[in-house]
Formats: C-alpha cells, sequence, structure tokens
C-alpha cells in the first residue's frame, strides 16, 4: 500500500480546512526543528503517532516512523562521525571517533528528521490531493496552473509505479535478471528501463495537456471550482494549540 | 508444453481472481484465451511464465515448474508479446532491440547477427531506425520480432492487435499463424476480439471470472451462444448470423461457406421459378 495515499474518512482532522492542515503540518515541524530537547521530539514524534490514530491512521503513522528511522539513522551515523564537540566518548589508539556532542546532535538531528517530515506525510493521507490544491487557489489565490501540476505530479506518481512494474516485467520476460547482487550490473540493467518510462510518460504527460487544452483548461478563474473550503472555529483553534507548541518547543 | 495444475492466484488482500484452474496446451497449438474484461486473462498469461508465480497449485511451462525457475530463464523457450510495445522497447535502435533479448539470454555473437539479420528481413524492419519514432504499428512489428528472433518454443500474445489497423493486424497475425503451421511453434493468445479468434485459433478456452467455462475447437466454441453468453461474449459475426439464421445454417462458420451456401440456395430459388 501506499503510504502517501488518502485514507477516505470523517475524524476530526479529515474534517478541517486542508489549508489549516497544511500550515499544521508546516508549525508541528517547526516546533520540532526549533527543539533542541531530545526527550520533547521523541514525546512530539509519540503525540503525532496518537493524533494519527484519532483519524484511523495509527498503523501508517507507525510504518511511516519505522521508514522515516531508516533515514534518520543514516544521519544519524554521518553527524556522530562529523560533530567534534563535548567529551571523548569512543576513543582508539588515540584518535577520537565520538564524542558526547557527536552523540547529542545525531540523536537530535535524526529524531528531528522523523518528527518533521512525519506531519507533513500524514497530511496526504487525511487531505485528498486535489482538495489542497482547490483550497490553495480558492482561498490564497495560488496560479491554478501551479496547483495543477502539483495535483498532477501525486498523480501521475502510482501511475509510473505501475509503469515502472510492468515495463520491468517486460524485460523479465525477455531474460533480463534483476535479481543480482552486483550493483554495477544492476544499475546496467536498471538504467535502459528509464527509455521505455520516459517515453511512455512524455506521450501521456502530452495526451493529458491536449485533453486538458480542448477541455478550456486557460479558461478556468478563482471562482471556477464548485467545491468551497470554509474555515471553522476548529480551524483557528488548531493553530492557536500549533502556535503555542513552537513556543514551549523554543523554551525548553 | 503449458500446464496449470490447480491453480488459483489472488493479488495481495483481494479475494482470489483465479479460484481454481487446471487446463493443458499441448506443443504446436494454436489458443486463444477468450474473456471479458476482469475475468483473469492477463494474469493467467503472466503465471504462463513466471512473472506471476500461482498462490497455490502449480504451472509448468517447456518443462519448467515457475515456482522453482526463474522468468528470465523461462525466457529462453517462451517469449512474451506485451499489448503496449512501448514497454518493452528499450534499445536506440531496431537492430539493437531485436538483439536485445538474445543478448541478454546469453546466445553467442555469430548467432545473435544472423538471427537479427533474418528476423529484420522477415518483418520488413530497416536496422537502423529509432524505434521511438515509429507508428504504433511498426513499433508492434519490432517488439514482435525481438521477441520471435530468439527462436521461442511458445509464444504468449497479449492483445496482440490492440491499437493496430486491419492491414498491420493481419500482417502480424498471418506471420505468427504461419510460424505455428510450419515450425510447430505453440501460440496462447489473450484476445476478446471473437472474429481474430476465429480466423486464427485453432481451441478456445473460455474464462469468465478466473474460472474456465468451457474448453474445445474454436469451430465447435464459436457456436455455443449460451457459454459465450455466460462469458459476456457474443460469437464471431458469420457463426452469430448462422445460429441467427437456423435451419440449414448450423455448419456454416466463414463468409466463403456462407457465400457459397446463399448462392446454392438463390440457384436454386431460380431453378425453381
Amino acid at each position: 500500500m501506499n503510504l502517501l495515499q488518502y485514507q477516505p474518512g470523517n475524524s476530526f482532522l479529515h474534517r478541517l480546512n486542508p489549508i489549516t492542515k497544511l500550515a499544521a503540518a508546516f508549525l508541528y515541524g517547526a516546533a520540532c526543528i526549533i527543539s533542541g530537547n531530545l526527550f520533547l521530539v521523541t514525546a512530539l514524534i509519540i503525540l503525532m503517532i496518537l493524533i494519527a490514530a484519532t483519524a484511523g491512521l495509527g498503523g501508517r503513522a507507525l510504518r511511516l516512523t519505522r521508514n522515516l528511522l531508516i533515514l534518520g539513522a543514516l544521519m544519524f551515523i554521518i553527524q556522530l562521525f562529523f560533530v567534534r564537540s563535548g567529551d571523548p566518548l569512543l576513543v582508539t589508539g588515540g584518535f577520537v571517533w565520538v564524542t558526547t556532542g557527536g552523540l547529542v546532535s545525531a540523536l537530535l538531528l535524526s529524531l528531528r528528521v522523523v518528527a518533521a517530515m512525519l506531519p507533513l506525510m500524514l497530511l496526504f493521507a487525511i487531505t485528498e490531493i486535489s482538495d489542497l490544491c482547490g483550497a490553495l487557489v480558492k482561498k490564497l489565490h495560488v496560479p491554478y496552473r501551479y496547483a495543477f501540476i502539483v495535483t498532477t505530479a501525486f498523480r501521475f506518481v502510482p501511475l509510473f509505479t505501475s509503469e515502472f512494474h510492468d515495463i520491468e516485467d517486460a524485460q523479465r520476460a525477455r531474460g533480463v535478471e534483476y535479481d543480482t547482487r552486483n550493483i554495477v550490473k544492476k544499475v546496467q540493467l536498471v538504467a535502459p528501463l528509464f527509455v521505455p518510462l520516459l517515453t511512455s510518460s512524455l506521450r501521456k504527460v502530452d495526451a493529458g495537456a491536449i485533453s486538458a487544452e480542448v477541455r478550456g483548461f486557460n479558461l478556468r478563474t478563482y471562482n471556477s471550482g464548485y467545491q468551497q473550503y470554509p474555515f471553522h472555529l476548529a480551524d483557528g483553534a488548531a493553530v492557536v494549540l500549533l502556535v503555542a507548541l513552537i513556543v514551549v518547543s523554543a523554551v525548553l | 508444453m503449458l500446464e496449470f495444475k490447480h491453480v488459483s492466484y489472488h493479488y495481495p488482500a483481494t479475494p482470489p481472481v483465479i479460484p481454481d484452474l487446471s487446463f493443458k496446451i499441448e506443443k504446436g497449438e494454436f489458443v486463444a484465451l477468450a474473456g471479458s474484461n476482469g475475468a483473469g486473462k492477463s494474469t493467467i498469461s503472466r503465471l504462463s511464465n513466471g512473472l506471476l508465480l500461482p498462490s497455490s497449485g502449480e504451472v509448468t511451462v517447456g518443462g519448467f515448474n515457475t515456482k522453482t525457475t526463474r522468468a528470465s530463464q523461462i525466457a529462453r523457450k517462451v517469449a512474451f508479446l506485451f499489448q503496449n510495445p512501448d514497454r518493452q522497447i528499450c534499445q536506440n535502435t531496431v537492430r539493437e532491440e531485436v538483439s536485445f533479448g538474445m543478448r541478454v539470454q546469453g546466445f553467442p555473437e555469430e548467432e545473435i547477427k544472423a538471427r537479427t539479420e533474418a528476423a529484420l528481413e522477415t518483418f520488413s524492419l530497416n536496422g537502423d531506425w529509432s524505434p521511438f519514432t515509429r507508428s504504433r504499428g511498426e513499433r508492434q512489428r519490432i517488439a514482435l520480432a525481438s521477441v520471435l528472433a530468439g527462436k521461442p518454443e511458445l509464444v504468449i500474445l497479449d492483445e496482440p492487435t490492440t491499437g493496430l489497423d486491419y492491414k498491420e493486424c493481419t500482417a502480424i497475425m498471418d506471420h505468427i499463424a504461419k510460424l505455428n503451421r510450419e515450425e510447430g511453434l505453440t501460440i496462447l493468445m489473450v484476445c476478446h476480439d471473437m472474429e481474430l479468434i476465429q480466423s486464427y485459433a485453432g481451441r478456445v478456452l473460455v474464462l469468465n471470472r478466473g474460472t474456465l467455462l468451457g474448453d474445445g475447437p474454436t469451430r465447435q466454441i464459436m457456436k455455443d451462444r449460451e457459454l459465450l453468453s455466460k462469458a459476456r461474449l457474443r460469437p464471431a459475426q458469420i457463426p452469430n448470423l448462422a445460429l441467427r439464421l437456423g435451419a440449414g445454417f448450423e455448419d456454416v462458420y466463414t463468409v466463403d461457406e456462407m457465400a457459397a451456401l446463399l448462392q446454392k440456395r438463390a440457384g436454386h430459388k431460380e431453378g425453381e421459378e
């Protein structure tokens, strides 16, 4: 299952205005980045999983956290050996490998990555991308052309993934083995797959552009959409809470 | 050549697309797999060459069990022509494209050259063309040339004539039929075009929702309106017309047979007058 795919629902989070959800995801991420407190950042990750659970997305939040922790682990390793502040922690033959400052900094950075990216990724699970773009056009008057680019890019991701698998199958059916452990050989085998993917993508994009053009794409204005995106009291409350969270993160 | 033994298949977290399927295709047969959209035709074609593995049961093809043999190994004996040639074409020239499959399968260089040039000639292709700039019909011919150049024993055709005009369609199908007739190439054609099936296939497997509803000679299947209706198919036009005309037309199957019978009857009437 695509972890970024929209999951329909009627929870409190689902009902928020798309602009509020977008702002909330950024504010939550900002609070995590501002905080220099390891415990607070960890607590914010747990809190986000619990918040996601209220929208029936607890399992997905856990899977996303696991995937983000892999990325965090990579950043942890890099940071651990490059930050040299604090007391020596691991020394061999007179060479200081790890310092206390490096360890804290690496932990903080990797947790920040997880904590800041998690709400942004969950945003797509509770917001239909067309609603997000529609609200950006109607409320913030973002030109429809740009909103359409974002919508289309998201719509094409699963399409291209499926296309890529089909192309891979077509090559396997011709005798190409992709399960080699030799990285160089694997790259040599996978690289030609991008040629059919690129040509079919260009054909699809071209057909899509013509289709949009003949249906009056250029005639759209801010008011062309039928859907309305009103703000409610809950939207205001959510923003206030998140601003308060930023203040707490800055203080602690 | 190909055998399904109590095969079931389901995609993750979905009910089975194929609940329990068994059939056997002998060497040299030209078999059509007919069914409406969602009947499981494409899944069966992918199970046939190991691109998909059965959830239960066994598929054996060319002596290989697909569960224990890689699709890339099966490719030496089984070729697969995809509905969309653009998924297959990945080389810069037609010559490189036609030789690509043989090259990855480790054919000797001399053999690759000889077979490539023979395939280019057979399919009237210019080896120096860029495949990406050719018409849809030409791209399908390039794809077919590249899968047949390796001299497979079984060819699986997944809706091979979609998007082709009549001329391209008959050119491709006539060539495949010739290989089947003269060289004993086994063909499994996934198709819902009953006219095409009538013209080329000797045997039809009729599918509906992953279940085999009928299996028999094309001539016999085309006359079984009830069976085809259950599979949400209809007979090809001439057998359909013959069924509608009823008595005296039961054995009519082709345009020639229909024309001969109608002429005979018209002559008979004139004689009476």
